[in-house]
């Protein structure tokens, strides 16, 4: 008996030891209801970090929307990136999902009947005011069931300097170009690198999309994802061609992006893809980088950009919540305070009264530019959420492995969630 | 129980060191056996009260997410974290199917045994030499704890920044002296394999102070008679250590097996930071798949298989190492 007992203690150690990670999953909850007894409304809020200065940019916002609404009350939670989804997973298994939420999918959530549609929690001239491309890329099976938040583009950003060092005379605008560049910047030596290639876990889907796209590939649309077909197959061979050259940094599979912006801000790399804040970036770490942006190269030189834009939802916990959250997304798409937001953010604006005031920033104007051209992922598919997983874990690989088994790969990943 | 042994303050009771061990010679006064026959009821109702916010810790933190963790690992959990009924056991059927399992499961081993087997002999020596007077040991005792007292996650982030190419220190270091001949240094935590052996070495650094700890406290029990004889018999240090000294650690030497190979083996932020950036499953242990279920692939239902299998693993572990070096018996 003795033995058995200690037997015993010792498993339970264990199952306690393991469990550790286990009951990770069960905290977070913070049990707020929708009134109070003061008879004011509260709304739950889930943001991702999109700067340092997010939770400020947000908090701005909600401070002048209880002032002009004080029965009702905002609650904001920051999250970064990196933890979002897992955050909004855990709060719907728990029953307690936020009333509004900023994100990238939406659509398995609205395949899951969670969402207001976005008719139903914005007035007539704030729905009329989103840009109708940005809408129609919130929409499932036709009916809106996002609302448009920011929306941001990508371009090349060139060193001029190591350009000129290696004798290459202007940006390339094609794939030739592009390989021929990059070699003769990595020869430069003193670990300087051609084109930096972020294919790590933090934004594989991104770079993927910058090469499988422009070498006329899709990843497919609504109804069906296709990444194992044959248009792809150029821009993943591309890659390789891109890596075999050495063209690249080292360990391409494997780099994520911030880090990697990071050393091209430090000037050790010729050509990177990045992103309007990436300008803000630049002119805190080295104002003295000298850079410009150029549209992406393309396989045939065609003019073409990947659009990001993430959405701002509303889940439907609460009957009596809509009026109030009707009220705030009112507010908060309303020009004065929308602009400074996503200018404060550095993204593009979503409304076309946004657009129209800032079509004389500079600092955007290269990016606006190149928007009309820009394809967007299929994130109002169900399926997008298992792709983008399946990107960011298995892209990586085609550093070492055949692009099309890498691709099979990813495929039959999505196929099965 | 204890209450009718304790009742009686006799040495023997506390020289066994057990309360149950000194039942019997304590059993003198007629009524004690009697009573023992039915243990049940009363001592129970007695006892209640007083065990009751334990059972309520254990229930809630120990049997409760063991138990809901199976329940998921049967049911459809959507992407959205949804409960769509049950699949029965298609969710193990799915782990077990997948193609990288097999790897996985034998990386995790020679993670476990690696580590544990390094941290142990490492800290044999360690706990030796602080065991020893000189000046400032203190001191030295105090910064062994650094590693334990400051967060894993820190910890390891230091390393992997210091791994980092272009602006690391430790790769700038292995520049500076010729060993990495490319000017911003090699991706350590690039390639699956030298990311999985940087990860063994910051797991062991973080698990010496534990066992370090552990094996001096078990010095502190070795009388110094026994050293002293065998001294007088002639044996040298070496002997005296494999002979004496060793023998009598088993005690304090098995628990820390015990514990380090629990701890290792659901070790999960130390190869998240260090190969989370890495494409594939060729730097995965069980943890970490468990972690890419959850975050890349939003499958909670198959996660939750998975750490059930984990689980599984783990109690047969131990089960066959209290079996076969059963770390209760006295020496």
């Amino acid at each position: 008996m003795k033995k058995s007992l200690r037997l015993g203690a010792a498993i339970a150690l264990a199952a306690t030891a393991s469990l550790t990670l286990a009951s990770c999953g069960f905290g977070g909850g913070n049990g707020s209801d929708g009134g109070d007894a003061s008879g004011k409304t509260t709304l739950n809020m889930l943001v991702p970090s999109y700067s340092d200065a997010t939770q400020d940019n947000w908090d701005t916002v909600i401070e002048g929307f209880e002032k002009e609404n004080p029965d009702i009350d905002v609650k904001l939670e920051v999250q970064s990136w990196d933890n979002l989804e897992s955050v909004i997973t855990t709060k719907i298994q728990g029953g307690e999902a936020p009333d509004i939420y900023n994100g990238g999918p939406f659509a398995g959530f609205a395949a899951d009947g969670l969402l207001y549609e976005t008719k139903d929690v914005v007035s007539d001239d704030t729905y009329s005011d989103f840009q109708d491309s940005f809408l129609a890329n919130a929409e499932v099976d036709g009916t809106a069931y996002a609302l448009p938040l920011i929306a941001s583009a990508r371009a090349l950003f060139v060193n001029n300097d190591l350009l000129e060092q290696a004798g290459v005379s202007a940006a390339p605008t094609n794939w030739d170009e592009l390989l021929d560049a990059a070699t003769k910047i990595s020869k430069l030596g003193g670990g300087v690198a051609g084109y930096g290639m972020p294919l790590g876990s933090e934004e594989a889907q991104a770079e993927a999309a910058v090469w499988l796209w422009g070498g006329g590939g899709t990843f497919g649309d609504a109804e069906e994802i296709t990444v194992d077909i044959p248009e792809n197959l150029p821009g993943a061979d591309q890659i390789k061609k891109m890596i075999d050259a050495g063209a690249t940094q080292a360990d391409p599979g494997s780099t994520d992006r911030t880090p990697l912006m990071e050393i091209f801000v430090q000037g050790k790399i010729g050509m990177q893809v990045g992103l309007p804040p990436t300008v803000g970036q630049i002119e805190d770490g080295n104002p003295d980088l000298n850079y410009s942006i150029v549209p992406i190269p393309t396989k045939d030189g065609s003019p073409f950009t990947l659009g990001v834009m993430d959405q701002l939802m509303a889940f439907q916990n609460d009957g009596d919540k809509q009026d109030a959250i009707k009220k705030f997304f009112d507010y908060y798409y309303s020009a004065d305070v929308y602009v400074p937001w996503v200018q404060a953010e550095g993204f593009l604006p979503v409304t076309k009264s946004g657009a129209e005031q800032l079509k004389d920033d500079e600092a955007l104007a290269p990016f606006l530019e190149v928007l009309p051209d820009a394809q967007f992922y299929p994130s109002s598919n169900p399926k997008w959420q298992a792709t983008d997983g399946a990107f960011k874990s298995l892209f990586g690989q085609i550093q070492s492995k055949p692009a099309q088994d890498v691709l099979t790969e990813i495929q039959a990943q999505v196929d099965a969630s | 129980m204890s209450s009718t042994t304790d009742a009686s303050p006799n040495p023997t009771g506390a020289a066994a060191g057990r309360p149950r061990s000194g039942g019997s010679p304590a059993g003198g006064k007629g009524a004690k056996p009697a009573r023992r026959g039915k243990p049940g009821g009363r001592d129970l109702a007695a006892a209640l009260p007083w065990i009751t916010p334990a059972l309520i810790l254990i229930f809630g933190v120990v049997l409760f997410p063991a138990v809901v963790m199976f329940y998921n690992s049967t049911r459809d959990i959507s992407l959205s974290g949804l409960d769509k009924g049950s699949v029965g056991f298609d969710n193990y059927v799915e782990v077990f199917q997948f193609p990288y399992f097999w790897p996985i499961f034998f990386r995790t081993i020679v993670w476990v045994v690696v580590v544990v087997a390094f941290t142990v002999v490492i800290s044999l020596g360690l706990a030796q030499i602080l065991n020893k007077a000189f000046p400032g040991r203190q001191l030295v005792r105090l910064v062994v704890i650094i590693p334990w007292a400051a967060s894993v996650v820190m910890t390891t982030m230091v390393v992997y920044y210091g791994l980092e190419p272009y602006f690391g220190i430790i790769n700038k270091f292995l520049v500076d002296i010729g060993l990495v001949d490319t000017p911003e240094g090699y991706g350590w935590t690039k390639n699956p394999t030298t990311a999985f052996m940087w990860s063994i070495i910051v797991a062991i650094f973080v698990s010496l102070p534990f066992t370090t700890y552990t094996i001096l406290a078990g010095l502190a029990t070795v009388p110094g008679d026994t050293l002293e004889a065998a001294k007088m018999d002639g044996a040298g240090s070496v002997r005296t250590y494999f002979t004496i000294v060793l023998p009598q650690l088993r005690g304090a030497l098995s628990v820390a097996v015990l514990i380090n190979i629990i701890n290792v083996f659901n070790s999960l932020p130390i190869l998240r930071v260090m190969t989370g950036s890495i494409p594939g499953y060729d730097a995965d242990t069980i943890m970490t798949m468990i972690f890419k279920y959850i975050q890349n692939q939003h499958k909670v239902d198959v996660a939750s298989a998975l750490s059930v299998v984990a689980f599984v693993i783990v109690i047969v572990i131990v089960a066959v190492y209290v079996k076969v070096v059963k770390p209760m018996k006295e020496v």
